[in-house]
């Protein structure tokens, strides 16, 4: 019920005990409000006149207002700590996600990644907000008053101490029953819900089919029947507030009741009596507080759980094993991988034993058919993925590293994938992007270069325009020359990782393209990942994969003299085979 | 106030299933009123019969009916409380199972449109999801608030039976806190959740953008950038935040502390009304602890009323919705068999843009013939598809089928056009559904037969659950490749005579495009094919190639012919081919 992750936030221990004797003194005003209501009542029932129940009546008031008070006391207490507490873990979330790199939100999902450090969070700060002082008032204050009771009257007080773990027990053994019923119906349960919107989804297809007019019954269809199991699980799930409510509302008659014979009898009289009525209901309340949230609080519970998780997943370490300055590639500079592995999963290898030599200025291909590991070199490259640990040697200049998730590394080369990622910000600011501190007249030149100056004489405001999602949208060609424009922008970066850059653009696009990013070949070292044949005529070294190795290397003339597996993937790729 | 009736004024939402199900929202109002009402019933009667107790009746008889009735009230209030939530879910639900089917409705009617928006799956969740928060506004906002009014006017006519002043009294303080404090609370929140709407927009567009560009961040090594970015936004929602709280705890406060003060007019009415003799003194508990229970119910309409703004938008943009019906006049059909399509001088802007998309554009597709259309992107491919489809009506010149204008033949599209495009649609079901849905009254071994054809077959027969198993969402369980190919197959099965291929392989690798499209070419052989491709490969299985560019076809001839004669198509086709 309690997390014991909650006591480890900074300030919370001390919070908490100031927050239980805060609900100490709430019961406390509790107590005098229903000793005084009662009083009062009391007289006018003995028929006396308003003016002597005047002074109760305002002791009444002013423990009714003191209590109300100590309410807004506890939140404003609370809030700073959660709001400290959200805050940081938001700025947590953002700094680890900086460390986990772009291979984790391509596991995870933008979508997940984005709803995480926003949604989750959000629901972390309700969680934190309601879970604690409602846990603190339902361990402190049922006593206080119930201590109160027993003083009054024994009996009554053994009946609610005893009415009390009954309830919980009732609760829980329900709660169960409802999520076993859940669990049992949740596959078919998820596919009705998201029916709804894979047959929006699919609504083009459907009427490309001609059935998209008769399929709206199919989704009224549906729908009821995911009403008819949705009622299934509530009818259960809501049998747990019944179990409260049944039993704290009957205890409080029971208690009324009790009360009367005990009257009749003449074993109590009226003042006592009434308190005890009074405050009963004031007995359950943080239980039923505390249970009316329950759910708010279990969303929160694991929308905190998924945080912490992320914060403690590991990242990689020795990232200044090249210093942390770019390095300054140059004409006799070396990479060389040895027996490098790498596997997705830890079990399945995505790549294995790769052996390369790169020197220079040299232009490396890297073809294969999809999924045999172009991608997946690439992005060991680029030091987004990290080799199994203990195989192999990676050097660069001599210098043996680990991984290429090196700072210096990462600094000295420009990766330009299929669809390179447009900010939200205006072109001259994406243009710009490595190098923000560039004049305007240099990012002009290298738009220049890139062949963007006669698409931004079209533009509104020109290299001020906004693009990115949401903004004016570019096409694949522009988005392309946009990266290679940050890439002449910044003559220091030497290296340069493409992967599949112009896979998806029609034939003429890419030949203009093909034309632009020859020139940036010149004095770097290039990585070329691609399934476009004519690019292999430029490169002088190529690396063939197939099912994550390198199969055979060389220059294109030596392979194509070979005979071998390059041929072989010449020839399929144009269809002749 | 003004904007809340504007709301409703053309709702075609909200309102009409109030009036729908109204014999079920009765019950549920009358359910959640019962609640409440055992719940105040119980403590009055509960200081009743402690009260007379009290005076030492001399038989327990005299009590005997308020025990009886604790007893009920007692029980009363939880079943009544149940049987609310279950009614209130139950009727909630029905309600989504209508706006369900008369969303698809009005999205139906613009299906093609929907595809060609960039961010088709963000507007069709939007869509969801509002339909999920008038769900909520109905559980949240009005249910609670329309059984608290209920509460409000039967509490001051009861006491105003007794006391027309004090009615009076109750009329102005409870008010209070189920009109004036809503009121205030959805004026205060109104004017901040524009503010937070806009805020959570900035960061949730800043937060995706980040994501979405980390690899740049990363290499860019501008750490200190990337964590700077965020900190204005955080630090403004927790602004807000707080400010939101602020209101809440103060706004409850100021509720209680209107209890209170009920509670002690209460007492002092009481001493006036009911001290003249003691059986009328045994009332006074009575009164003064029913009102603890309302607090509950009066409450909460507070926080529901607040909520309001963000369901506004909800019913404004579904309402937003085009929901007539679509005009269906002067339809025929194709009575003879498709023998060609002509599209004559065609001209073209779209509404919105100032440049003409195509000038006096004629193509004819003679039954049987294979044409490719290439052209730079932007040039207008899919807008011409549209146009032959009758998705969109051109500015001049005509598209017939056999003489027909094909708008006139829309009824009957699905008979005609087979299409096949970048990423045909599969819906969560097995293989032989989705397939199944080219020819509902296809038997399974034409389905099986048609699986076949696009060589299909080895591979459904290793799975384990063979020609039953499942696609998954959006067909996740196959390759690119693959799913083309299980389109196709229900192409196969639609048997039309008119297959538009649009970019089917823009996304697939060379060697599964190569062997798709010799698939495609094969199995369609006797069909008629306008095939728009983003390059070269596969050129040589069509009869004609038109290149688009600036409104008009530059380039038309057989491939053989275009290979010698033009110089640039030679050029795109040696690129194409790795031979540049």
């Amino acid at each position: 019920m309690f997390d014991p992750a909650l006591f480890k936030l900074p300030g919370m221990r001390r919070l908490a005990v100031i927050l239980a004797l805060l609900a100490v003194v709430e019961g406390i005003f509790i107590i005098i409000q229903a000793q005084f209501m009662s009083v009062a009542i009391v007289g006018l029932w003995h028929l006396q006149q308003l003016g002597t129940i005047l002074q109760p009546m305002l002791i009444f008031a002013a423990a009714w207002t003191g209590r109300q008070l100590l309410v807004v006391v506890k939140n404003r207490l609370m809030y700073p700590v959660v709001e400290k507490t959200t805050g940081d873990l938001r700025r947590q979330v953002m700094q680890k996600l900086y460390r986990l790199g772009p291979s984790y939100v391509a596991k995870t999902g933008t979508g997940n990644v984005v709803t995480t450090a926003l949604e989750g969070i959000d629901k972390v700060q309700t969680y934190l907000m309601l879970v604690v002082i409602k846990v603190i008032d339902m361990m402190v204050i049922p006593w206080v008053i119930l201590i109160y009771i027993a003083w009054l009257r024994w009996r009554e007080a053994l009946f609610l101490l005893a009415i009390f773990p009954l309830i919980i027990v009732f609760m829980i053994i329900l709660g169960y029953a409802a999520q076993a019923k859940a669990d049992k119906q949740y596959v078919g349960y998820q596919r009705l819900s998201n029916h709804f919107v894979d047959t929006l989804r699919g609504l083009p297809t459907l009427k490309q089919l001609g059935l998209s007019r008769q399929y709206a019954n199919n989704v009224y269809q549906v729908s009821e029947g995911y009403r008819k199991q949705t009622l299934a699980v509530i009818k259960i799930a809501m049998l747990s507030t019944f179990a409260l409510d049944f039993f704290t509302t009957l205890s409080i008659a029971v208690v009324a009741v009790f009360l009367g014979f005990g009257l009749i009898d003449g074993t109590i009289t009226l003042l006592p009596a009434l308190v005890i009525l009074v405050l009963s209901p004031d007995y359950f309340l943080p239980l039923r507080t505390f249970a009316s949230d329950y759910h708010a609080t279990l969303n929160g519970k694991n929308a905190f759980a998924a945080v912490q998780k992320m914060l403690a997943l590991p990242v990689a370490t020795q990232r200044d094993q090249l210093g942390t300055q770019p390095l300054n590639w140059q004409a006799d500079s070396t990479l060389s991988l040895q027996a490098i592995d790498f596997s997705y999963d830890g079990t399945q290898p995505a790549l294995s034993t790769l052996k390369l030599q790169a020197k220079g200025y040299q232009r490396i291909g890297i073809i294969g058919a999809s999924g045999s590991g172009k991608s997946t070199l690439i992005n060991l490259l680029g030091g987004f993925l990290t080799p199994t640990a203990g195989q192999g040697t990676i050097t660069v200049n001599g210098q043996s590293v680990t991984h290429l998730n090196q700072i210096a590394w990462q600094q000295s080369f420009f990766y330009i994938p299929q669809n390179p990622y447009l900010f939200h910000a205006s072109l001259a600011e994406n243009i710009a992007f490595y190098q923000p501190d560039a004049g305007l007249s240099a990012i002009g030149a290298a738009a220049e270069k890139a062949g963007l100056t006669a698409w931004i004489k079209t533009l509104p405001d020109g290299l001020a325009t906004k693009i990115g999602e949401g903004a004016r949208g570019v096409s694949g060609g522009q988005a392309q020359r946009i990266a290679l424009a940050r890439a002449f922008l910044d003559s220091s970066r030497r290296i340069l990782l493409f992967d599949e850059p112009t896979a998806h653009l029609d034939i003429e696009t890419e030949a203009e393209l093909k034309q632009t990013i020859l020139p940036v070949f010149k004095d770097h070292l290039v990585f070329f990942a691609t399934h476009r044949l004519h690019w292999i005529n430029q490169m002088d070294y190529v690396l063939v994969m197939d099912h994550g190795r390198i199969v055979e290397q060389g220059t294109p003339a030596q392979l194509a003299a070979a005979d071998g597996a390059y041929v072989r993937l010449r020839d399929e790729m144009v269809g002749a085979i | 106030m003004k904007n809340f009736f504007a709301t409703f004024k053309h709702d075609t939402w909200v309102m009409p299933y109030l009036r729908k199900y109204k014999k079920l929202l009765a019950l549920t109002l009358f359910l959640g009123l019962m609640t409440f009402f055992c719940g105040s019933a119980l403590m009055f009667n509960s200081g009743y019969l402690i009260s007379k107790a009290a005076r030492h009746p001399y038989n327990i008889l005299m009590i005997y009916v308020p025990i009886v009735l604790t007893r009920a009230f007692g029980i009363g209030r939880p079943a009544f409380r149940y049987a609310e939530r279950i009614t209130s879910h139950n009727w909630v639900l029905r309600i989504v199972s209508d706006f369900r089917k008369k969303l698809y409705q009005a999205v139906e009617k613009q299906a093609v449109a929907i595809r060609q928006n960039f961010q088709t799956g963000d507007v069709l969740s939007l869509l969801a999801d509002d339909i999920d928060h008038i769900e909520n506004l109905y559980l949240r906002t009005v249910f609670p608030t329309v059984i608290a009014l209920v509460m409000y006017v039967l509490i001051v006519l009861a006491l105003g039976v007794f006391s027309w002043w004090f009615g009076l009294l109750m009329l102005l303080m409870l008010g209070l806190i189920v009109i004036v404090m809503p009121l205030l609370s959805v004026l205060v929140n109104g004017a901040r959740e524009t503010r937070s709407r806009q805020i959570q927009q900035t960061f949730y567009t800043q937060l995706t953008d980040a994501v979405m560009g980390l690899g740049d961040w990363l290499i860019s090594g501008r750490q200190q950038a990337f964590n700077d970015r965020q900190t204005a936004p955080i630090d403004q929602i927790s602004s807000l935040r707080r400010a939101d709280h602020q209101f809440q705890w103060w706004r409850d406060f100021t509720i209680q502390l209107i209890f209170g003060v009920i509670c002690l007019a209460l007492i002092i009415w009481s001493s006036f009304a009911w001290t003249q003799n003691q059986a009328n003194a045994n009332w006074i508990a009575a009164f003064v602890l029913s009102v603890f229970p309302l607090v509950d119910a009066f409450q909460s309409v507070s926080q529901g009323v607040s909520e309001w703004p963000s369901y506004q938008r909800s019913i404004v943009r579904v309402n937003q919705l085009d929901t007539k019906p679509i005009d269906q006049q002067d339809q025929t059909v194709l009575t003879e068999p498709f023998s060609q399509l002509q599209v004559a001088k065609l001209e073209f802007t779209y509404p919105e843009g100032t440049r003409p998309i195509f000038k006096q554009l004629s193509l004819t597709l003679k039954a049987g013939e294979k044409v490719a259309l290439l052209g730079p992107s932007g040039t207008g491919k899919s807008t011409l598809l549209k146009l032959i489809l009758g998705d969109l009506q051109p500015n001049a010149g005509t598209v017939q089928l056999n003489d027909i204008p094909i708008a006139r033949l829309q009824n009957e599209r699905a008979q005609l056009f087979g299409v096949l495009d970048q990423q045909p649609y599969l819906f969560n079901t097995t293989i032989m559904n989705n397939v199944r849905m080219g020819n509902l009254k296809a038997t399974d071994d034409q389905v099986k037969a048609a699986l076949k054809a696009v060589e299909l077959d080895h591979l459904i027969d290793s799975l384990p659950d063979g020609y039953e198993t499942v696609v998954e969402e959006g067909g996740a369980r196959f390759s690119g490749g693959e799913r083309q190919r299980l389109a196709l197959a229900r192409i196969l099965l639609q048997d039309a005579p008119i297959i538009i291929l649009d970019e089917p392989t823009v996304s697939l690798d060379p060697i599964t495009e190569a062997h798709l499209l010799a698939t495609v070419f094969s199995v369609l052989q006797d069909k008629t094919i306008l095939w728009v491709t983003h390059h070269l490969a596969g050129i040589n299985y069509v009869d004609q190639v038109r290149f688009l560019e600036a409104g008009q076809f530059d380039m038309a001839g057989t491939p053989q012919e275009l290979y010698a004669s033009a110089p640039r198509f030679k050029r795109l086709y040696d690129l194409d081919q790795g031979q540049e």
